[in-house]
């Protein structure tokens, strides 16, 4: 292409560089937005692979149990009597240091006789684990490993804990590999002794002989540095920074689980050997132990978080989605604005592809320094994005600290590529628009905005046509999500390409009542929208996309609290709730002290305590998590529930209880269901303590609690079948007569000094929908970033427009108007737009709400949604616009206020 | 084959054309069996009214439009049989305009509008663009952009413009009427000195009786057909 049609492109982007600059900020934002969720969702689940990674390490089986864990004889066994090495007894559990709030250390009790190759950074050799080849070498070549999966050194003796006397361990009090005796010997007898990372000891300012205090449930202990670790490079630091390493019995000590562990990890080779050796151990297994792959943890939960991931990138790429409308609304002014050079360009022999290459290169070049701004914009952004996402996490999943941001190239190079795919998807139609523009000199506006409104109705067409393939998709019998994910995008673009005879059709209606109120100035400004269709609607589907985001996600967000409320009024209907602090979030992950329970439940004023345990078991489709539920019977041995406790969807409440206290069945909560094809009557498996068995389905209830789901057994059920006694939380009934907060008082004066919440109803309610609104404040963050590239898009959109305009208010205010009247003028019209906008988002809106309560939740999470539209969404959606619109006018009104008329109509 | 050819051949022959245009359910025509040849070197004037279609005999001798019936010849090349590819890269090579609001590109420079159409077919040729600068006076304004100057300054680069790629044919429609009358004058003679020194045929639509006055042939559009008339002198 010739150099000066590049000059003279280049020099139209500068002299049009506030209306360029807002482009590339829309691009920028849309991108920075995408990039940062994406940052955030690779951090957390890096930082959760890594720890697993680092107490998995090498290991390419694991003998897991129930939630008590396995007796440590199994380990004994499977060593001493089976010959099954290399293998490893772990004990292990996250634990809060209330010394230090927020803070949680994953204890990883080890034997350093049996370490050997599973754990690489305590050797100062840190690798992500090595795949491990059919000789059983992985790729730091540990000892040979023979067809039955010993290595060649001869068996070493075990001594009456289990533990080899191979060469001594490959730790020291420096984390190098020669550590000293006396350091070894430390750590092995000292009580509470453990190893932290040189640089987590500095941070927490501990040095060698501190006490580090934990909070194992309800009670604190002691724990003491023996020694640091040094980290060897970069991936050992992030590995080792939240790891506490204790010698296995100390690990059990603190953890109160003398005689557990909780796996046994072992190296087996790939192939026949390999198989053997596993089936020799899966013979030797007691029923409530199974082997799983090391990696099989992490890829469940992995698949836990799934839809949520896919939920936050989806909103997030609307963001991007309304920054492509700002492309194309800035490449369609430019096109537009050109025409009648471009078709000076077109008389002289500028060919069509030339100019449908010089439209798009300028697409191509906003795209590139939007994207070049974007990325940077979205590393810093992902840096409060972490935050958010991981306590998202931490308070519906599991627990993992995201201390580093993973800026990983290919999350870079997917931003890029989007920002600069979206920018010339949406620079197409304006290019090949360009190309239509007809080889002559002059064209009349006035043709050509004929030509738009007469495409109005085409383009109407167009997007009744999206709006009934978006209904199909979300029609397709799947629980696939991307169908609908297709089916939301389709109708966005549908109600956009409605918009213009939206437009037309509305101001229509309106322009009578203008013309009534401010005369033939109301009726000009109502003409001027529609006038300028081939601008006006482009700015005003955009806003309308933008503004109907607003008001699908506020109602969904909405409608899903009002849900959460009314669940949470029948769900928390006793009157006090005692349980143990959660790690760093709300969920019931640690266990009570049994003494404490029983001392609270048989306290005076206590008329009935309910006592819950929720704990993950495994079933063949992977973990469960399961509630274990003591409810204390009334005279007609039904469960005394003091109101309607559960909401059943499925099932008589009557019948379902019976079942369930008498018969050992199990319910589910509806998500559960969802996800596994449930209904009443049908038949769970979960592996027990006593092997696996299986469970009829009495009933299914409503919960919002957990996306995942949750099964309840009784607790009678559950003791039989499990041998853990843990009790999460306790709920209390206070006696006739007792006030609540006088039992609150006594139940914490009888706690002690306990680490316990003890919560009235209220206040837990309170802690619960916090959770909540925690869990949407991403969702709302995206909101305001979608808003924000919006009114970018507004802002630039009616800039362009009105001061396009600068002839025609010229001539206004030739014949007489005065600033204060043009100001008005202008205003009206941006103001129309707004109206326009906010009217067109609400039905839009709502569309959107209710394909994301019952269609996008449901197949996410499996959630039923009672939708609620609170009337002041939908006037904040108006108010939004229309004020959006407003502050977008105001420049351009000032602008041409202070314009001279003369000098605005010698202007070309 | 595209050559300045036989020097007897007519440059541009019209047969036949026709254009109607559909307006709402009715069809107007513009023009009717219009059939005139020019030849070459020849200075031709088309008068007529206002919407005589005029402008539009013009787009049609370009290429910039199609026909409804009938043909336009050009250097003995059938523009009406050519693709719209085809047509463009005539136009590129071979004709020169000069339009009534001179329709310079407003973010080049004086001397880069005379670049884009020697760029365009494939001459980087900028001692030619200055040269053609200094024929029409504005040396001194190469580096200016087009509205910094006046009307009949911009006028005068556009003339330039048409020229600079050595066209067989410059089209010009009505290249003084946004002229006073003194500056169209200079216009007028601008054009037709630099079009008669170089050998173009130049085609004028126009209403001026002055510039009917340099022509060496005269036609008027009468009810969408093209009448020519004498010389407006001889006539007077």
């Amino acid at each position: 292409m010739s150099r000066v049609l590049w000059l003279a492109s280049l020099r139209h982007l500068s002299r049009h560089a506030w209306q360029v600059a807002l482009a590339t900020l829309g691009i920028a934002l849309g991108v920075a937005v995408v990039v940062s969720i994406d940052l955030a969702n690779d951090s957390a689940r890096r930082a959760f692979a890594l720890a697993g990674e680092t107490v998995a390490g090498r290991a390419t089986h694991q003998v897991v149990g129930g939630p008590s864990g396995l007796p440590d004889d199994l380990y004994r066994h499977l060593r001493l009597d089976l010959g099954v090495r290399p293998s490893a007894p772990v004990v292990e559990a996250d634990l809060a240091a209330p010394d230090y709030p927020g803070r949680t250390f994953h204890l990883l009790g080890i034997d350093p006789f049996a370490e050997g190759d599973f754990r690489p950074y305590f050797t100062g050799n840190a690798t992500a684990p090595a795949p491990i080849d059919s000789q059983g070498r992985g790729d730091m070549a540990p000892a040979p490993i023979d067809s039955q999966g010993r290595g060649d050194m001869a068996p070493a003796p075990i001594d009456s804990q289990g533990r080899g006397d191979m060469a001594p361990a490959p730790i020291d009090s420096q984390g190098r590999g020669d550590m000293a005796q006396g350091d070894l010997l430390a750590l092995l007898t000292s009580p509470g002794a453990v190893l932290l990372s040189a640089e987590t000891a500095a941070e927490l300012g501990l040095k060698p002989g501190d006490t580090l205090t934990l909070r194992v449930g309800s009670q604190r202990r002691q724990a003491v540095l023996a020694g640091t670790l040094l980290p060897s490079d970069e991936l050992s630091r992030r590995a080792l920074a939240d790891l506490a390493v204790a010698d296995i019995s100390t690990a059990q000590e603190l953890l109160g689980q003398v005689g557990r562990l909780s796996r046994i990890d072992l190296l087996v080779p790939e192939g026949p050997a390999g198989e053997a050796t596993l089936a020799r151990v899966r013979a030797a297994l007691p029923p409530e132990a199974s082997v799983l792959p090391a990696a099989a943890r992490t890829q469940i939960l992995e698949q836990m978080t799934r839809a949520f991931d896919l939920n936050l990138s989806a909103l997030s790429l609307l963001a991007l989605l309304v920054g492509m409308f700002l492309i194309y609304n800035t490449m369609t002014f430019s096109v537009v604005q050109r025409r009648a050079l471009i078709g000076t360009l077109r008389a002289v022999g500028v060919s069509r592809r030339e100019v449908f290459a010089l439209v798009l290169s300028e697409a191509a070049l906003l795209g590139l320094v939007g994207t070049a701004l974007g990325l940077p914009l979205g590393i810093l952004l992902a840096r409060g994005m972490v935050r958010l996402v991981s306590q998202t996490i931490n308070d519906l999943y599991f627990t993992v600290a995201v201390r580093d941001l993973a800026i990983a190239p290919l999350t870079l190079g997917k931003g890029a590529f989007l920002g600069l795919g979206a920018t010339l998807l949406a620079g197409l139609p304006p290019a090949w628009e360009a190309t239509t523009a007809p080889p002559r000199a002059v064209l009349s506006r006035s043709h050509l905005e004929a030509g738009a409104r007469r495409a109005a109705p085409r383009l109407a067409l167009g997007g009744l046509v999206a709006l009934a393939l978006g209904l199909g998709l979300l029609l397709l019998p799947s629980q696939e999500l991307l169908p609908s994910f297709a089916a939301l995008l389709a109708i966005v673009i549908g109600c956009a390409l409605l918009t213009p005879m939206a437009v037309v059709g509305l101001l229509a209606l309106l322009r009578p009542a203008l013309g009534r109120v401010w005369g033939v100035l109301g009726r000009l400004a109502a003409r001027g929208v529609v006038a300028a269709l081939s601008r006006t609607a482009v700015a005003i589907a955009a806003l309308t996309v933008a503004v109907s985001v607003t008001v699908g996600v506020g109602v969904m967000v909405d409608s899903f609290r009002a849900t959460v409320v009314s669940w949470l009024e029948t769900a928390l209907q006793a009157d006090v709730y005692v349980s143990a602090p959660g790690l760093v979030s709300n969920r019931p992950d640690q266990t009570l002290d049994p003494a404490l329970v029983a001392r609270l439940s048989s306290a005076p004023g206590v008329a009935v305590a309910n006592t819950y345990r929720r704990a993950t078991v495994t079933s063949p489709e992977g973990p469960v998590e399961l509630i274990a539920l003591r409810l204390q019977t009334g005279p007609d041995g039904l469960p005394d529930l003091r109101g309607n406790l559960y909401r059943f969807k499925e099932g008589n409440p009557r019948t379902v209880w019976r079942a369930f206290t008498s018969e050992g069945a199990a319910i589910v909560s509806e998500p559960y269901a969802y996800r596994h094809h449930l209904t009443v009557g049908s038949r769970l498996r979960l592996q027990t303590d006593r092997g696996e068995r299986e469970f009829p389905v009495a009933g299914v209830f409503y919960d919002y609690g957990s996306d995942q789901g949750v099964v309840m057994l009784s607790r009678s059920t559950y003791d039989q079948l499990w041998d853990d006694r843990g009790v999460s939380s306790l709920g209390i009934y206070a006696a006739a007569g007792v006030q609540v907060g006088d039992l609150v008082s006594s139940l914490r004066a009888l706690a002690g000094d306990s680490d316990v919440l003890i919560r009235s109803n209220r206040a837990l309610r309170a802690a619960s929908l916090e959770v909540f609104d925690r869990t949407f404040a991403i969702t709302g963050v995206l909101r305001l970033l979608a808003t924000l590239v919006a009114f970018v898009g507004v802002l630039s959109a009616l800039l362009a427009l009105q001061l396009e305009r600068a002839r025609e208010l010229g001539v206004l205010r030739a014949s007489g108007l005065t600033p204060r009247q043009l100001w008005g003028l202008v205003s009206a019209q941006t103001g129309l737009m707004g109206l326009a906008a906010g009217l067109l988002s609400l039905p839009v809106g709502l569309a959107l709400a209710a394909v994301l309560i019952f269609v996008i939740n449901r197949r996410s999470f499996g959630w039923t949604l009672q939708m609620a539209v609170a009337p002041e969404v939908l006037g904040q959606a108006l108010l939004l616009a229309v004020a959006a619109a407003l502050l977008a006018g105001v420049y351009p009104a000032w602008k041409m206020a202070r314009t001279s008329p003369a000098a605005a109509l010698r202007e070309e | 084959m595209l050559t300045d050819g036989d020097s007897r051949r007519p440059l541009v022959v019209l047969r036949g054309l026709g254009k109607s245009y559909r307006e709402a359910e009715r069809e107007r025509s513009v023009l009717r069996d219009v059939n005139a040849t020019i030849g070459r070197g020849e200075l031709a004037v088309v008068l007529g009214r206002s919407g005589s279609g005029k402008s539009t005999l013009l787009n049609l001798i370009s290429g910039i439009d199609l026909p409804t019936s009938g043909e336009v010849m050009v250097d003995g090349i059938c523009l009406t049989g050519l693709s719209e590819q085809a047509r463009t890269r005539f136009r590129r090579r071979h004709i020169g305009f000069v339009f009534q609001f001179y329709n310079l590109i407003p973010t080049l420079t004086v001397e880069e509008n005379l670049l884009l159409p020697l760029e365009l077919n494939g001459r980087r040729d900028k001692g030619r663009a200055l040269a053609l600068l200094a024929e029409v006076g504005l040396a001194d304004r190469a580096a200016s952009f087009p509205d910094r100057l006046s009307g009949g300054e911009q006028q005068r680069v556009a003339v330039a413009r048409a020229l600079v790629h050595d066209p067989l044919l410059v089209l010009a429609d009505e290249p003084t009427g946004n002229l006073d009358a003194e500056t169209g004058g200079q216009v007028l003679a601008l054009l037709d000195r630099l079009s008669r020194a170089a050998g173009k045929t130049l085609v004028m639509v126009t209403h001026s009786v002055e510039a009917a006055g340099l022509a060496d042939r005269v036609f008027s559009v009468q009810g969408g057909h093209l009448v020519e008339r004498a010389p407006l002198l001889e006539d007077s």
